[in-house]
């Protein structure tokens, strides 16, 4: 008999399925870094590289075409700091085709619901995600993304990188 | 009677028909001599008391600006909006032109950045039509395609100045007039639920934010036209707001240091930072520790608003969860 290495037993999930949530931010780049250095010299990963671009309602801005641009720089942008993210992990030795690029743009209340959806529909095990070290008051008014995936992921590891 | 009159392309009206509109609701004395008919807004400050405004067909005779009432802007004139008569229904209304602006909106010591939206809150009075708990209007496009809100006039105090000074003290007022506006509260957490349901916000939750409309005896949220972007949780400032209103209703008012110093009170030393406001330290939010009759259910929801909380609330559905677990009895 032999062992299916790409099954990940423990969640029930399809396989070794790994999510990386990231924005521009540090953190991010360190959450990156570290899925490298703790997971690039094993086999059988597959890797998803999430980034949400969360939309604001179209009424948020003055004409459809300050959304346009709005939207447009945020993709370029995700665009840049995503490949960067994709060379890193390259490097530290996954292969190009077990990574998987995402940029999404949704509608939703906060980006912990989306990456959360994102994570059910891709049956991923884990979920990295870097955490920006925000303050109590900052947490209150504005929330916290990384708390609220630990507080609502369900069937998945969540990493916390600080 | 000689008119000067300066007539827009767009306007159906002649200034004669006008006069003999505005006579119809002011009398004949008071029918202005001299006065514009403007049917493009985009500069509001050419709007002036006694012109004419036409929007969608409707002319409305412009009367006074309104004033900003809280938190030291006291009387400072807000131009974007002003008073009108519908002159075809002869209605009163408030008439709030596009004003552009980005704002740093201060909350303690946090900044961040806000958006004035006339797209937003025309978005949201088509939403709230026939909902009994928020202001009620009409958008219309002027020629130049502002979008003018027109808004149902409300006769009626602010929520804050309701509870002011109800009772003797603050036990009477607790067991006699809380459990009403606790109730009238509720109602209002569900109104913001209604909007958050629908990925809408209200963007600036003030107890001076809620208005008791006379006619109708219903609590009505106004003034919807902030937005901002965050990311992490879109409905949090939100909530807060939400949290700060609950506060001041069962402190029966805002309980600060300076004024328990000021009355030389004894709880002033029992207080510690994690008891007070997460935002404004100088709020006690721990309210029980001021007046223990305050039942542990009710401060639980007031804890989560303080600096000893670990847990915050992230959507109306669970504060609305504790809420109906308050129960106040004499």
């Amino acid at each position: 008999m032999t062992t299916d290495h790409t099954k990940c037993d423990i969640t029930g999930m399809v396989e070794r399925h790994i999510m990386i949530a990231v924005d521009s931010s540090d953190n991010a780049r360190r959450a990156v870094l570290f899925v490298g250095d703790f997971f690039g010299c094993y086999e059988g990963f597959q890797l998803t590289l999430l980034h949400i671009i969360l939309e604001p309602e179209a009424t948020f801005f003055s004409d459809n075409e300050a959304r346009q641009q709005w939207l447009s720089e945020k993709q370029t942008d995700a665009r840049k700091f995503m490949e960067d993210y994709r060379h890193i992990l390259v490097d530290a030795g996954f292969p190009d085709d077990r990574i998987n690029v995402r940029i999404d743009t949704m509608r939703a209340s906060s980006v912990a619901d989306c990456i959360i959806r994102e994570q059910e529909e891709m049956k991923c095990c884990t979920i990295v995600i870097g955490r920006r070290g925000i303050s109590k008051k900052e947490e209150f008014i504005f929330g916290s993304t990384s708390n609220r995936i630990i507080h609502e992921a369900k069937k998945c590891a969540v990493l916390v990188i600080e | 009677m000689e008119t000067s009159a300066a007539k827009d392309s767009a306007s159906t009206y002649s200034p004669k028909q006008l006069q003999e509109m505005i006579a119809a609701f002011l009398g004949s004395d008071h029918v202005p001599k001299r006065f514009k008919i403007i049917s493009d807004t985009s500069d509001f400050f050419r709007v002036e008391y006694n012109d004419v405004v036409i929007l969608a067909g409707v002319p409305y005779l412009m009367r006074n600006y309104t004033r900003e009432g809280r938190f030291g802007l006291d009387d400072e004139p807000k131009y974007w909006v002003r008073k009108a008569i519908n002159l075809k229904k002869k209605e009163v209304k408030i008439m709030k032109f596009v004003f552009h602006e980005e704002i740093d909106a201060h909350v303690g010591e946090m900044i961040f950045k806000c958006v004035r939206s006339p797209g937003k809150e025309a978005a949201i009075l088509d939403m709230v039509t026939g909902h009994k708990n928020f202001m009620h209007g009409v958008a219309v496009r002027d020629t130049a395609g502002n979008i003018i809100r027109i808004l149902d006039f409300i006769r009626g105090k602010r929520l804050d100045e309701l509870v002011y000074k109800q009772a003797e003290n603050h036990e009477e007022f607790f067991y006699h007039h809380l459990p009403g506006y606790l109730s009238v509260y509720g109602e209002m957490v569900k109104a913001i639920q209604f909007l958050h349901e629908q990925g809408q916000k209200h963007g600036d939750i003030r107890r001076d934010h809620i208005l008791l409309d006379r006619e109708s005896g219903d609590y009505r949220w106004i003034d919807f036209d902030y937005d901002y972007y965050q990311e992490a949780n879109m409905f949090g400032y939100d909530l807060f707001g939400l949290g700060n209103i609950l506060i001041f209703l069962v402190g029966g008012g805002d309980i600060t240091i300076q004024h328990l110093r000021a009355h030389a009170s004894s709880f002033v030393d029992k207080l510690s930072l994690e008891d007070m406001n997460i935002i404004f330290n100088n709020r006690v939010a721990n309210i029980q520790k001021i007046h223990p009759y305050v039942p542990d259910a009710l401060n639980y929801i007031l804890l989560h608003f303080s600096n000893g909380a670990n847990l915050y609330y992230e959507n109306t559905a669970q504060l609305l969860e504790d809420l109906a677990e308050v129960q106040i009895h004499a």
